[in-house]
């Protein structure tokens, strides 16, 4: 129509809003599609939560009430450690979705605004998890600030305004007073930047699988009518994807908070007052995902050019390159082996922050003086590239045929970053088997052991290409048998939940785990429901 | 007819389907109903006691060092205050002494609420003068707190010897067991019951154990409507600028 007018055309063209979507995005391995609607599953999470921690919270008396609300506020401990635990899990999935959609190539024509708008949240994600970190006006979070205060405060001119605009004017009220806004006021821009984002999504179209697209940009997902209604289709996968997501969310913290010797930097409980004698024994940590910031401010010539600039150099240079990486990668290939550059970067980028958080997390405050700093850089830099690059060489000249070489390059690096933290805690730990140690062994143990097996079972094929079960492998009466053993378990479950008393974390911990695992049986229900009847 | 109308009426087995539909509603009902449970509960604020009885608390300096009998001054003209039983509550630590700033013995008497017309006894002076006491230092008229709120010592131009509110102008006589002087208050400032230890001035030490008169202003009663203090041993004393 020629004079169809242009919000018409964003409504409707190629289909109207909301989009169908392609029935590979429901089916297995289809969750990759759908790891946007995880972050927003977990912030709706976040916002319920934080307002409710909103009706209790004193900024003026932060950690006592932040205590009294964990052990006096009936269920309090339940809500302040899944909503800190939410926080971590959107941090780790907003990176997830990015590097996703790094690997995709979905920041390329026409979707650079919807990148840069995702750039945007990831920092306000990052933001609003500091400042809501430290509110707790336990010993990490007084850390926590006066790292935020060197930083803002080595600004250039406007150093000093930006410090007393985010902390205040050095009173312990005005501190905490500001931020709780600041928390909020990033909450609700995430909000509103998140609404920008997911229209820009809808209006974009969904990223098609390379197969759709033909693995070029620009990249559209059309209707080509075979595509099913977004009710129930959709509907009931979303609620499958909320459920397990939340799920995963409670339970985690809830075993967290009765098991015993949690380090600091995962206990989803506050840490001691500041003034308290025991905050010696506390080392000074930020908060996790802010670990790579704090470690590079330990580097030598870091040290010499000031928190501001080596924050400048550190995060500011990955930033940019994010930013302005729609604008460097601009060829029409989506394939991997077309963009061996990007892929390698983003790997190394990988690498350096995940090597750089656990440094800090071993070593932390340690100097590091600049020739390991520089082999630091420059050696991941120099062995991944030219991996990747003879990689893609080989691939190119037909001399790799694997079809899952991406996801064995995948297994392989997690693999390896993990035997590197292996040998790391080793190394730093001189042998002395405390519970931590132990617990940090074994989880990394856990990832080496299941990327090892990963990696081979691709490597030699021990998952049949194309041969996966189909629907109707339960008979359906096995199927109604699954289902009213998780309907009754979910009324057993429920009643333990609604007559367990809430007096202390204990208990909460264990209604926690229990409403976890309602969460995962719904989801796992509606997974069933929707393999026997939908066929998906 | 669209795809999921032909599904409704042309339902493959529509009795197992639906019992299993049941299922999967229960059980998301389930745990929506357990999640109604925590944040409703946790939402509405408890008027319960956050404690089931008055601690027994050693007053402390803000080093962590005991209060002593002469770390304290007769007739401070600062203010000297410490939070009793749960945080942000206030209470005045106080040394009486005569016009001379000597020692003065504060003997229990009984104290009469204007409001009410109930009596109760106040606790008098502990420490080897029998003249330190203690009181809240949130006026039972409308809850004003120091500076407002202060004792007046012998050498001030107005209400010597007495605890005065700037706001309103209600006054209370420290020596009497915090008994009412002037109005507008109808209440006299709920006394603090403590005890002393040692007998070396130097080393001595006090405790708070309860409160006795009127509840603390605007509190349903002595034990609710705040947060407990940090340590369950001691609480700190605190001196600012009179």
């Amino acid at each position: 129509m020629a004079n169809e007018n242009l919000i018409e055309k964003i409504m409707n063209d190629p289909q109207p809003i909301p989009r169908k979507v392609p029935d590979y995005m429901r089916k297995s391995g289809g969750f990759m599609f759908w790891t946007g609607a995880m972050v927003s599953a977990v912030f709706l999470y976040e916002v319920v939560t934080g307002l409710i921690l909103l009706f209790y919270y004193q900024p003026s008396n932060a950690y006592n009430s932040t205590e009294a609300f964990l052990n006096t506020v009936p269920f309090g401990s339940i809500i302040l450690t899944t909503h800190l635990y939410g926080a971590y899990a959107m941090i780790v999935l907003v990176y997830i979705h990015l590097l996703r959609n790094l690997f995709v190539g979905a920041y390329k024509k026409p979707r650079q605004m919807q990148w840069l708008s995702g750039i945007l949240l990831l920092l306000m994600t990052i933001g609003v998890g500091f400042f809501g970190y430290s509110m707790s006006g336990d010993v990490l979070s007084a850390d926590a600030t006066d790292v935020g205060r060197g930083i803002s405060g080595a600004v250039p001119v406007i150093g000093q305004y930006l410090t007393s605009l985010f902390f205040g004017s050095g009173t312990q009220l005005s501190l905490f007073h500001r931020l709780l806004a600041w928390h909020i006021v990033l909450a609700a821009l995430i909000g509103i930047f998140f609404l920008a984002h997911f229209f820009l999504a809808e209006y974009n179209t969904i990223m098609p699988s390379g197969k759709d697209s033909g693995d070029r940009a620009p990249a559209i997902d059309r209707d080509d009518g075979s595509y099913k209604p977004w009710y129930p289709y959709n509907l009931m996968y979303m609620m499958q994807i909320v459920l397990l997501t939340l799920g995963i969310v409670v339970i985690i913290p809830s075993i967290l908070a009765v098991m015993p010797n949690v380090p600091a930097l995962f206990s989803p409980f506050p840490q001691v007052a500041p003034n308290s004698p025991l905050a010696m024994n506390v080392p000074a940590y930020p908060p996790w995902f802010l670990l790579f910031i704090y470690k590079e401010l330990d580097f030598q010539f870091a040290q010499g050019l000031g928190p501001f600039y080596a924050t400048v150099i550190f995060a500011g240079l990955p930033l940019a390159y994010l930013v302005l990486l729609p604008y460097l990668d601009t060829k029409a290939s989506l394939k991997l082996v077309d963009r061996p550059i990007t892929v390698s970067l983003t790997i190394v980028g990988v690498v350096y922050l995940a090597i750089l958080s656990a440094w800090g997390a071993l070593e932390p405050g340690v100097p590091i003086n600049n020739g390991i700093v520089a082999l630091f850089y420059i050696v991941p830099l120099v062995v991944i590239t030219g991996f990747v690059m003879f990689l893609t060489k080989m691939i190119k000249q037909g001399k790799i045929t694997n079809p899952y070489i991406g996801g064995i390059v995948l297994s392989a690096t997690f693999a390896g970053l993990s035997a590197f933290g292996i040998g790391a805690i080793l190394v730093y730990s001189r042998m002395n088997f405390t519970p931590s140690v132990l617990a940090g062994l074994s989880i990394l143990g856990l990832f080496l052991g299941i990327s090892l097996l990963f990696a081979f079972a691709l490597i030699f094929g021990i998952f049949p290409p194309k041969a996966r079960k189909q629907e109707g492998n339960i008979s359906k009466n096995t199927y109604v048998a699954y289902s009213s053993i998780m309907g009754i378990l979910s009324i057993v479950i429920l009643i333990e939940i609604l007559s367990m008393p809430f007096g202390n974390i204990y208990n909460q911990s264990l209604y926690g785990v229990g409403l976890g695992v309602l969460l995962l049986i719904g989801g796992v229900m509606i997974r069933l429901y929707r393999g026997q009847y939908y066929g998906e | 007819m669209s795809e999921k109308d032909r599904e409704e009426t042309t339902p493959p087995d529509s009795s197992r389907r639906n019992f299993i539909k049941m299922m999967g509603v229960l059980a998301i009902g389930a745990a929506s109903i357990g999640f109604l449970r925590g944040g409703i509960q946790n939402i509405i604020p408890s008027s319960a006691p956050v404690l089931t009885g008055f601690p027994s608390l050693k007053l402390v300096d803000t080093t962590g060092k005991p209060i002593s009998t002469n770390s304290l001054v007769v007739n401070n003209p600062e203010i000297v205050t410490f939070d009793y039983p749960l945080v942000d509550e206030p209470n005045f630590l106080l040394r009486l002494g005569d016009s001379n700033n000597k020692d003065v013995e504060i003997k229990p008497v009984t104290v009469t609420i204007p409001l009410t017309g109930a009596k109760f006894q106040s606790p008098g002076g502990v420490g080897p003068y029998k003249s330190v006491v203690a009181s809240s230092a949130i006026c039972q008229h409308l809850g004003c707190v120091p500076p407002e709120i202060r004792y007046h010592t012998f050498t001030s131009s107005s209400f010597d010897g007495k605890i005065h509110c700037d706001c309103h102008g209600s006054t209370y006589d420290p020596f009497e067991g915090f008994k009412v002087v002037n109005g507008p208050t109808q209440r006299p400032l709920p006394n603090v019951i403590m005890s002393h230890e040692g007998s070396d001035p130097d080393t001595d030490s006090y405790y708070v154990k309860s409160l006795v008169g009127p509840v603390i202003y605007a509190h349903t009663s002595d034990l609710s409507g705040g947060n407990p203090l940090p340590s369950t041993t001691q609480t700190t004393v605190t001196v600012t600028k009179g």
